[in-house]
């Protein structure tokens, strides 16, 4: 039971990382919307915030498989 | 439940092995390797046969892939790339391929943490070696304190985070994408996969593609760009 909530704390970690993958595609769209010329530079540097981001709920995903798997 | 648990410590700790003619054993993710070279060999052999002056259908797409991939190449890796586009988009094939091996029910080989984490060194030795290779060996090491000696601790951390992080994020995603679709098999064992399936198997598997490929090429521009 405890390994389970413990697993399920370390999968908040996709909290954060949706809302950072939400804030850069936000700002991502915004300033493609007022620049449309700079959208190649917006598109790579929205890729690799992104990615940067969802690390984290990756990380959070694997601590918890780590969890339950290997106690 | 307790399959999809062993599957996971499964996929953690190496998948199961495979009989070669009953010769030797290999790990799964090796064996669906093979098969997917043989399927790519076969691909560019047929997509590469008679190739013409003036380009036929097959030819101008083919055309229009590694041109775009070129450009792509050359704007982020500058005077150099011509020597790194062929590598990149090797790599790019083989990890569109393995996570689009689900499709034909084969497991997925970046499912297992040794061939992401494979891929990964490979990218860390291509970073750091071409750093060395394009400024030469005191220039590589100056590249460490760039752009203020302030952070030299986070240069050298990042040697290994780099491909601490593209190995894990590529596991992690694909290892994440099958989990869920399995707990959605069992709760919806008809025609509902379908759907996720396009979203898990082949959207976030090309997106993960272009995130190692694109990650790979800015840490190699970055670590060979030429300050003018």
């Amino acid at each position: 039971m405890t390994l389970a909530i413990g697993a399920a704390l370390a999968v908040f970690t996709g909290i954060g990382a949706g809302i950072g993958i939400g804030i850069a595609t936000g700002k991502a769209a915004e300033s493609i919307a007022r620049q449309p010329e700079a959208a190649d530079k917006i598109r790579g540097t929205f890729i690799l915030g992104a990615a940067l981001a969802e690390a984290t709920a990756i990380y959070g995903f694997i601590t918890a498989l780590a969890i339950i798997i290997l106690k | 439940m307790d399959k999809l648990k062993e599957v996971l410590a499964e996929s953690m700790a190496g998948t199961p092995a495979v009989s070669v003619f009953g010769l030797f054993d290999v790990p799964e993710s090796v064996a669906v390797t093979w098969i997917l070279m043989a399927l790519v060999t076969a691909a560019s052999f047929i997509l590469t046969r008679s190739l013409q002056r003036i380009p036929g259908g097959r030819q101008t797409l083919l055309e229009l892939a590694i041109g775009a991939f070129n450009h792509f190449c050359e704007e982020n890796l500058g005077r150099h790339w011509r020597s790194f586009a062929p590598w990149l988009f090797t790599v790019a094939v083989y990890i569109a391929a393995a996570n689009l091996a689900g499709l034909i029910g084969l497991a997925p080989p970046t499912r297992d943490l040794t061939v992401t984490a494979a891929l990964a060194l490979m990218s860390m030795i291509l970073i750091y070696g071409a750093q060395f290779r394009f400024r030469g060996f005191s220039g590589g090491f100056k590249k460490f304190a760039q752009p203020t000696p302030v952070l030299l601790p986070i240069n050298l951390m990042e040697i290994f985070i780099r491909p601490l992080s593209l190995c894990m994020r590529l596991f992690g995603n694909v290892l994440a994408a099958y989990v869920i679709m399995e707990m959605i098999k069992t709760l919806a064992p008809a025609v509902i996969p379908i759907a996720f399936s396009l979203y898990f198997d082949i959207f976030d598997g090309l997106i993960q593609t272009l995130v190692f490929v694109f990650l790979t090429t800015l840490f190699l521009g970055e670590s060979i760009e030429e300050n003018e």
